[in-house]
């Protein structure tokens, strides 16, 4: 593997008056609850350790107060963090000066909010426009780039509007094409799509995959919906109470949890609609005979199975760019659509 | 014997005291005293009628104690002694507010009514983009110069205005400043809760010693030190509201301090700043009559004639011509004020 694009080492976060004499409690051991009993410090991070690949989107996944949030604004440094470091580039970013963090945040670093949060004062055409701006670019240069990135996330024409006179949807559009008229290599996405309604997050979502393909960004995404995580990641992080539960290849998490927080997690998704044919089938270019047709390693099992007209039956064989990979029976199929078993005292029947 | 000579007597002061413990000495007898003094006996006293240990009755029970009257005196005393230190320092300080005043005074009165009214009817539709009010205004004004009022008015609007803009200069930056440091909006805010209710007349009382009373700074510091604290206010508080993730997303796309306050936190500051100048000039021109007393010139004059020789049609009018002056401030800030608002709605 080559050097992650980012990559965040050891890294703590303890809000409270005296972050470094709790600091210790941390690293000895002691957790959340107890340091927020007895020390009064809040545990927002503990020992984080993510290498973010270049080109690709890592979803970083948890339910509220788990410090995905947190855990994001440590990568531009709009928090600091108490003990650890961020590594872009080769750079460890804790050393940055305040005028070299900017240049970072200007040309390397962009990001959408969960909130749009667009400059109501300023027209659509100017908040797309807002980080050349910033960074002292002529009018002429940045109304041309802020145009194309309006007219690439379907905004032509919307320039001389104000964003409160555009829908949700497209004041999210907005916030993208700002994030991108900075021609950053890196964009960190807040819960950008959860302030959506459910169509137009999908809408979004196929957005950022197609420009995704187009730009080959470093992505890093933040949400709490597991069906967004898994359509997007390439690498899924998940988050739980300051701490990385597992991390991994999402069909790999799918297929493994290591935790009955995950298990639990899994538990009501489509299985049919997440899992893929690679992860199911077995390897091998062998003919085993009485194969009825070929499907695409990417294909979702439930492609699959309207595929076979719901006949268990039947074997498939598996594609990679038209080269067979593998065969896939329909038994297998149905097998992995079975939960997996931990997930009988996954916590929510415990609790 | 007073209720209190035992404190004293068990204290060991008695010597301090002066001796016998009765009261009188050299300082100043209290009407009791008098009162007992005439009547040839010591006034009785009851558990009933303890009197509270203030330091008249301590005084009582000994000649040393200062009476309270010591304390507003030497309040007095103390003051005077600063205060040719305090005017050496201030009066230049303070000389450019006299001149400004003096100018504007002169301005307002110089330029012909024919040319003044229209000219703030077009301010007025400028600031507001409405053709009603700029009517209201040209007919107000009108109506005042109708029945010889006019030249007070522009008294008045005058020192409103240099007065406003004063304000608003210094009490922006100061509202800036405080809501950036959470130790000054601290150490601020018990003061702009004084200066807010403080008597307006007890304004006058220390300046009157400072200044002279031709000086127009007089009456104008007066104004100002009143009318500045809402601007103030509001500029701090719409900094402070203005939404967190706007600012971060200042900070992510890397705006330095100055870009982010001029580019982000004062426009969407702007209508807490707009309402905060709108009361800002109401109050100026409620202390504007008050400050007449110390020969502010304008409408108030004629306000405190009626009330000196009991001159009701004067005082009456004068107090209309007031109210209308009020309205007319009112409604063009306001309606500034709703276009800003307009501007910039979430």
């Amino acid at each position: 593997m080559t050097d992650p694009k980012i990559s965040v080492r050891n890294l703590y976060k303890i809000f409270g008056e005296e972050p470094q004499a709790a600091l210790a409690h941390a690293k000895a051991g002691m957790d959340k609850a107890q340091l927020l009993d007895e020390h009064r410090h809040v545990l927002g991070l503990r020992d984080i350790n993510v290498d973010m690949a270049s080109g690709e989107i890592t979803v970083i996944m948890g339910l509220s107060g788990s410090g995905k949030s947190t855990l994001i604004r440590h990568l531009n440094r709009l928090i600091d963090p108490t003990d650890g470091q961020v590594i872009v580039d080769g750079e460890d970013i804790m050393s940055y000066s305040d005028s070299a963090l900017r240049g970072l945040r200007r040309k390397k670093m962009s990001m959408v909010f969960q909130k749009f949060a667009l400059l109501p004062h300023r027209t659509v055409l100017e908040n797309a426009g807002t980080p050349m701006i910033v960074d002292g670019a002529k009018r002429a240069e940045w109304e041309k780039e802020a145009t194309r990135w309006l007219d690439r996330v379907g905004l032509e024409g919307q320039g001389p509007q104000y964003p409160h006179q555009l829908s949700g949807g497209m004041q999210q559009r907005v916030g993208i094409a700002r994030a991108l008229t900075s021609n950053s290599d890196i964009m960190l996405m807040d819960e950008a799509f959860s302030a959506l309604d459910p169509l137009i997050r999908t809408d979004m979502q196929d957005l950022l995959i197609e420009l995704q393909r187009e730009l080959q960004k470093t992505v890093v995404f933040i949400t709490h919906d597991l069906d967004e995580a898994l359509k997007l990641a390439d690498h899924l992080v998940i988050l739980k109470d300051g701490e990385v539960v597992q991390q991994g290849e999402p069909q790999h998490i799918l297929m493994n949890p290591n935790d009955p927080y995950i298990v639990d997690f899994i538990s009501d998704i489509n299985r049919a609609r997440v899992l893929r044919a690679r992860t199911v089938m077995t390897e091998g270019t062998d003919d085993p005979g009485g194969l009825s047709g070929e499907v695409d390693e990417n294909a979702t099992l439930e492609d699959v199975i309207a595929k076979a007209d719901g006949d268990t039956r039947l074997s498939f064989r598996v594609t990679r760019n038209g080269t067979p990979v593998g065969t896939l029976p329909m038994t297998d199929v149905v097998k992995a659509l079975v939960p997996t078993a931990a997930s009988e005292d996954g916590m929510r029947q415990a609790s | 014997m007073a209720t209190y000579d035992w404190i004293f007597d068990t204290l060991g002061l008695r010597g301090w005291c002066g001796g016998d413990g009765e009261g009188g000495g050299s300082a100043p007898m209290s009407m009791a005293d008098l009162m007992a003094q005439s009547s040839g006996e010591a006034p009785e006293t009851s558990l009933w009628d303890t009197p509270f240990p203030s330091m008249d009755a301590l005084n009582d029970a000994c000649a040393s104690f200062p009476q309270s009257r010591e304390l507003t005196r030497g309040l007095e005393r103390g003051f005077l002694d600063i205060k040719d230190w305090l005017s050496y320092v201030l009066d230049p300080l303070t000389q450019p507010l006299s001149w400004a005043l003096r100018n504007a005074l002169d301005l307002f009165q110089t330029v012909p009514w024919w040319l003044m009214i229209p000219i703030l009817g077009l301010i007025v539709l400028g600031i507001s983009r409405s053709f009603k009010l700029m009517a209201f205004v040209v007919g107000s004004f009108a109506l005042l110069a109708f029945i010889d009022y006019y030249d007070y008015a522009m008294q008045t609007l005058a020192i409103i205005f240099v007065c406003a803009v004063i304000c608003v200069a210094l009490g922006v930056p100061i509202g800036i400043a405080m809501s950036r440091s959470d130790r000054l909006q601290a150490g601020m805010i018990p003061v702009l809760d004084m200066l807010q209710t403080l008597p307006p007349f007890v304004y006058l009382i220390p300046l009157i010693f400072l200044f002279s009373v031709t000086e127009p700074k007089l009456y104008g510091i007066a104004i100002i030190l009143y009318a500045i604290v809402p601007v103030i206010r509001l500029t701090n508080l719409g900094i402070r509201l203005v939404d967190k993730e706007v600012i971060e997303a200042a900070d992510a796309f890397g705006m330095t301090k100055r870009q982010k306050l001029y580019g982000v936190q004062i426009p969407l500051a702007l209508p807490n700043i707009m309402a905060g100048v709108n009361q800002t000039i109401m109050m100026s021109l409620a202390m504007v009559v008050i400050a007449s007393l110390v020969s502010a010139p304008g409408l108030g004059v004629l306000v405190l004639r009626g009330i000196r020789n009991l001159e009701l049609g004067v005082g009456l009018i004068s107090g209309l011509g007031i109210v209308l002056l009020a309205v007319i401030l009112d409604r063009s800030t306001k309606a500034a004020l709703a276009r800003v608002n307009a501007a910039q709605k979430h």
